[in-house]
């Protein structure tokens, strides 16, 4: 049977549903947001991880080269002069199917049987195996897919497709499809053989990598296998190299999990308030059922046990929202992941039970801590003054100044943190919110300050209501402060949000403008190289006077991944980098003839090189030391990358390819009549990209702000909480003053006037938010730039505050409050004095 | 005379693709009588040069490298052994192409070792596309390969055969001491009724043989006898062949014998079987069907399902022989994906009244159940 005291509990709650309600939401909206961001993160992390795994199969190792790959030659030797055989050649990249992007894998199914098992079971609905066989291995263009990928594409076994691939269109078959199983690794991956990957990437003669399978501590075959290589190539664990790309997205990954914290952080002063709100109002019966003989204890019990059920119910469904937001969210997450880091291909969100958990955990933890602070509070009075609620502002009032030192003293913690934390991101993190709890806790004072200070003000002013409105902020302050607290912070949120983003955007496209030097910019598209003829071609055009290149390449060795930017440049580029640690005149001496290298800033800080430093990197003839000449300023979106001279990189690298060039006219020349040349003479081979350095300029802004677009989402869904916290912190408000207004009323105040009074409350709860918000926002933004995207990223940013944000933010607030304050307003406003004066 | 290994080969890379790949073989035969378009035909006798014939032949659909031998090590122990090369083309031409990998042609290879002493049968096998110097063959000088398996000629003429898998590997030099006979009707080689149903084939039946057997980690010095079947064609199997049962047998007094029965699905023997008698001066003579009696005296029932026959007595009556064929051990099985019967034989008997000796090999197909 359930205790009489937990049907008085729940009663009230059936009795109020809309307040059970608006518990329910805060908690419904912060889990949802930090599984949604969970889900999403794992589930395109675990992607990546399934797919490398199914596209690694059996191999342990993997055999790389330079910037190329690795000659197919090496492999040809491998097998027949030193007889290895657990090795199968791969050559693989990036194509597109009717826009959807795919992953070719290009392979040699007599080698496959060792390496990976998923080539081993097609199924075909038309032919027999043998004939499949052979038209895998001897027709250009045949592919198969999983069947999961084939149904996604919408694609049957016999259909034709076209397939874009090394910027051009290719004729593809589907022969077959093999059975995923559930396996989502295999998602997206369209297996070829590998004649025709070569074929469609433009790869004749070299393959992405071979595949090795070595007995586990074989270590007498690792080395015959290492010995048998040519100089430049080298043998890396496939799990070491899948676990180093992973790790790339660590960074971005964190960071969005800190977001989803702080709307779980808002979410928590909204239950604080709902719960509270709960608890105050029952003070009557809490007072009674004191005065009947129950203890502390029981009381407690009895409250906390409230908050659990409604927190795990708002949990539950907070979980099942999260899975639906995560959908959305993926799709942004893995956008930015491809943008950014590695390409993952990822349509569905796996719900991972510990994500689910960690939502619960989350929602019903929150529901409880908020239940705390109010439980203990109405439970330690004296049976008799439970029922006075000014007692309990009374209180409210004595623990303010308590409240305010914990909140100096967690700003103080914040900034030792930052100080000592060197570069760690999870410190500088926890320091943001340190931040954030002890501005929060500060507010109350300066609000009742400011309504203290404010009221005889506006009495002036507007008249004895609105004197009243103000004056009641900081009478009602139990409440009142904890909804400008949940308004302030999702509010500062915004505001450090968009100052750190409009910052950095604003670095950028600075760093855009002195970096672009060209007049026009041209590549291919994707991955692969500019056809030499075409380059010449180019650089003969009439006014062009001229041209730079440039070559991306991925270094790779044990200690994992380096991205290499490859630059012949004319002189007049070299202004276009800010050179930081070194003598810019020195360092374009040394550029061609000596082996050094540039390092972007992110690089720098990433790896606490700068110049003068040395730098081991694989080269075609084995590893070399290259000096670094200098740090540069860099917001390259491809993360951190070692930068060289074209000259420098031919001593090193057999490799001669171009994949874009920069074009510098003549003073007479038309920009556009020399893209449209180059157009021309690109018609008839693979797609390029023809731009001139405004339309360059742009395409890098808006990339930029693709990359942020998540971040956007997840401050609205911050700020949704907040407006549902100060919504529900005025309609408790309101309905517990009913008996008030209703003197009010029966004094001669129309109901216009009392709504009047109450929206004008809200304006100021608004206002004081707004303002609260600003410092805190500000403050935010600078650790935002300084520390967070310092040590996630390495990124130096300028930080601008543009007034137009903080403006936005405070009428935002305000509009909020008032939006809220509406509904309780006109409430108020209806109801009848008599029969709110007897509720008593 | 290895043909229904054609069918079995190309069955042999399909588990790579699926796991139906066990068809009944007329299943199979059909599919390898249809669609011969494009490739050239077995439809007449040809010239045969040499060293050229050595090489590929690739506008063939199917050809192979067949050596086989038995072998006698230092201390007596008794070996033998398989080492075959097949070239498949999957289609009659290759689409040009940037790309190396880009060919028709595949190769794969069955490496079969008898181990007398131990009682014991080895097999490995090996397959690759005939592209990128991965697989091949050359004709001068004569090589073909896949990955470090060979068989390729040395400086001095003979050639060299070596082939290692994990359990157990070759290495010998093998030198003909008899000129290359050709079979059948100067080299064409009717297998059914049916015109271009035919192969050229040619065989050099005795190759003084030395070198090194590999088992475990054990080194055997071996010397002895080899034999070279060399067959290429387009298509051969009629649609009521069932299998066939090949003998290649060297005797002691310096003469060899090769006879195929093919065998009908009535139970019956085609009139196309054939053979040839290679006399110890290296002459030729063609043996009909109705030359050569075969009875088989024993069986040996497969674990694997199916009965082979296990033991023989054939008599040539032309050359006044009469042979009893006993297998070397009973289990010479290959369990490639198409199951075949491939193993060293001993002979004994007499010719012209004469007690006679020798050894050779033996292929049995189509009895796998």
């Amino acid at each position: 049977m359930i205790p009489v005291t937990y049907r008085a509990s729940f009663s009230y709650l059936l009795r109020h549903p809309w307040q059970l309600v608006l518990s329910l939401i805060g908690i419904v909206i912060g889990v949802a947001v930090i599984v949604a961001v969970d889900l999403a993160n794992s589930s395109a992390r675990k992607a990546f991880l399934m797919s490398m795994d199914a596209i690694t199969g059996q191999a342990t190792h993997q055999v790389i080269g330079g910037p190329l790959g690795v000659p197919e030659s090496v492999y040809a030797d491998l097998r027949v002069e030193h007889g290895i055989r657990q090795i199968a050649p791969v050559v693989d990249g990036s194509i597109s199917i009717g826009g959807a992007s795919a992953q070719l894998l290009g392979i040699d199914l007599f080698a496959e049987q060792e390496i990976r098992g998923f080539t081993g079971d097609v199924r075909s609905a038309e032919t027999d195996a043998s004939s499949l066989f052979v038209d895998f291995l001897v027709e250009p263009g045949v592919v198969t897919t999983s069947e999961h990928t084939a149904r996604e594409l919408g694609l049957a076994v016999g259909d034709t497709l076209e397939v874009s691939a090394g910027g051009r269109q290719h004729e593809a078959r589907l022969v077959a499809v093999f059975p995923d199983d559930g396996n989502s690794g295999l998602e997206r991956i369209v297996v070829t053989d590998i004649a025709t990957a070569q074929e469609w990437l433009g790869q004749a003669g070299w393959l992405s990598r071979i595949d090795a399978r070595v007995g586990d501590g074989d270590a007498d075959a690792l080395m015959r296998l290492e010995a048998a290589l040519p100089d430049g190539l080298q043998v890396l664990s496939a799990a070491g190299r899948t676990r180093s790309t992973a790790d790339m997205s660590r960074a971005f990954m964190t960071n969005l999990t800190a977001m989803s914290l702080l709307a779980l952080l808002v979410g928590l002063f909204l239950i604080f308030n709902s719960v509270n709100f709960s608890v105050l109002q029952r003070r009557g019966l809490i007072g009674v059922l004191r005065a009947l003989g129950l203890t502390r204890r029981q009381l407690l019990a009895m409250i906390l046990i409230e908050a659990g059920v409604i927190g795990l119910v708002a949990a539950t469904f907070g979980v099942v929202f999260g899975v639906a937001l995560g959908e959305q969210l993926l799709d942004l997450v893995s956008r930015t992941i491809n943008d950014l880091y590695f390409r993952v291909n990822v349509t569905d969100v796996s719900i991972e039970p510990f994500s689910v958990i960690k939502g619960l955990v989350a929602g019903v933890g929150a529901a409880l801590v908020a239940a705390a602070v109010p439980a203990i509070e109405a439970t330690s009075y004296p049976p008799q003054l439970a029922l006075t609620r000014s007692t309990l502002e009374r209180r409210a009032g004595r623990v303010l100044p308590l409240v305010t030192l914990i909140g100096v003293a967690g700003m103080i913690a914040a900034v030792i943190l930052v100080l000592i934390s060197g570069s760690d991101l999870v410190a500088g993190l926890t320091a943001v919110f340190l931040l954030i709890l002890g501005f929060a806790l500060c507010i109350p004072l300066v609000v009742r300050a400011a309504s203290t200070i404010g009221a005889p003000l506006a009495g002036k002013i507007g008249g004895s209501s609105a004197r009243m409105a103000v004056a009641g902020v900081a009478s009602g302050l139990s409440r009142t402060a904890v909804a400008i607290v949940a308004l302030a912070v999702a509010v500062s949120a915004t505001i450090g949000v968009s100052v750190m983003v409009d910052s950095f955007r604003g670095s950028v496209s600075q760093w855009l403008e002195q970096t672009l030097r060209a007049d026009i910019y041209t590549g291919s598209l994707r991955e692969g190289a500019m056809d030499p003829a075409l380059i010449e071609a180019i650089r003969k055009l009439d006014g062009v006077e001229t041209i730079s290149t440039r070559k991306r390449a991925s270094l790779e060795d044990a200690n994992g991944r380096t991205q290499l930017r490859v630059f012949e440049l004319p002189p007049a580029a070299f202004d276009g980098f800010e050179i930081l640690d070194a003598d810019p005149a020195e360092v374009w001496l040394a550029w061609e003839h000596a082996d050094t290298i540039l390092v972007s800033e992110p690089y720098a800080y990433q790896n606490q090189v700068g110049a003068g430093d040395r730098l081991t990197l694989p080269t075609d003839f084995g590893p070399r030391d290259f000096r670094i000449a200098a740090t540069f300023q860099s917001y390259d979106i491809n993360a951190s990358a070692v930068t060289m001279s074209r000259a420098t990189y031919a001593r090193h690298y057999r490799d001669d390819s171009i994949d874009s060039l920069g074009l510098y006219l003549a003073d007479s020349a038309d920009i556009d009549s020399v893209i449209a040349a180059v157009e021309a003479l690109s018609a008839d081979g693979p797609r390029l990209y023809v731009t001139s350095n405004e339309g360059l300029q742009t395409e890098s802004l808006r990339i930029f702000d693709r990359t942020f677009v998540i971040t956007d989402v997840l401050y609205w869904l911050t700020l949704g909480v907040a407006f549902i916290g100060i919504l529900s912190a005025m309609v408790a408000l309101q309905l517990e003053r009913a008996r008030e207004f209703a003197t009010l009323r029966a004094l001669g105040m129309t109901p216009v006037q009392v709504g009047g009074m109450i929206t004008a409350q809200t304006g100021v709860i608004g206002l004081l938010s707004g303002l609260a918000a600003v410092p805190l926002g500000v403050v935010m933004a600078y650790v935002l730039i300084k520390v967070i995207n310092r040590r996630a990223f390495g990124w130096q940013i300028d930080m601008t505050v543009a007034p137009d944000i903080l403006g936005v933010s405070v009428l935002f607030a305000i509009g909020a409050a008032l939006l809220a304050g509406l509904y309780p307003a006109w409430r108020a406003g209806q109801s009848q004095p008599a029969i709110a004066m007897r509720e008593e | 005379m290895k043909l229904f290994l054609y069918i079995g080969v190309l069955l042999a890379l399909t588990p790579v693709l699926a796991d139906e790949a066990a068809e009944p073989p007329s299943r199979l035969a059909e599919l390898l009588a249809s669609d011969a378009e494009g490739f050239a035909r077995a439809t007449e006798p040809r010239d045969f040069v040499f060293p050229a014939d050595h090489g590929p032949h690739p506008e063939f659909r199917n050809e192979w490298w067949y050596v086989t031998g038995n072998l006698d090590g230092d201390r007596g122990e008794r070996f033998g052994f398989e080492l075959t090369f097949f070239r498949f083309s999957l289609a009659p031409s290759a689409d040009p192409s940037d790309s190396d990998w880009r060919t028709n042609q595949v190769y794969i290879a069955h490496l079969a070792l008898t181990d007398g002493e131990d009682e014991r049968f080895l097999v490995a096998q090996r397959y690759s596309r005939g592209a990128l110097g991965l697989a091949g063959a050359e004709a001068e000088p004569f090589r073909v390969w896949i990955d470090d398996w060979r068989i390729e000629e040395q400086s001095s003429g003979d050639w060299r055969l070596k082939a290692d898998d994990n359990e157990f590997g070759l290495d010998l030099i093998l030198s003909a001491s008899k000129p290359p006979v050709l079979n059948g009707i100067d080299g064409l080689s009717q297998k059914s009724a049916d015109p271009g149903n035919a192969s050229y084939y040619y065989s050099i039946t005795r190759l003084e043989t030395q070198g090194i057997v590999r088992t475990g980690n054990r080194d055997y010095s071996v010397s002895g006898l080899a034999w070279l079947d060399r067959e290429w064609s387009t298509s051969a199997l009629a649609g009521n062949q069932v299998g066939w049962d090949w003998f290649a047998l060297q005797l002691s007094d310096g003469s060899d014998l090769m006879f195929y029965g093919l065998r009908l699905d009535d139970g019956s023997q085609d009139p196309q079987s054939g053979g040839t008698f290679v006399s110890t001066g290296g002459i030729a003579s063609h043996l009909g069907r109705s030359d050569v009696e075969i009875e088989v005296l024993d069986t040996w029932d497969s674990p694997e399902g199916g009965t082979y026959p296990s033991r023989w007595q054939l008599r040539v009556p032309r050359f006044g022989l009469d042979l009893t064929i006993t297998p070397v051990i009973a289990d010479q099985e290959l369990f490639t994906t198409v199951r075949y019967w491939e193993g060293a034989v001993d002979v004994s008997g007499s010719r012209d009244g004469n007690s006679i000796a020798g050894r050779g090999y033996v292929e049995l197909t189509g009895y796998a159940r």
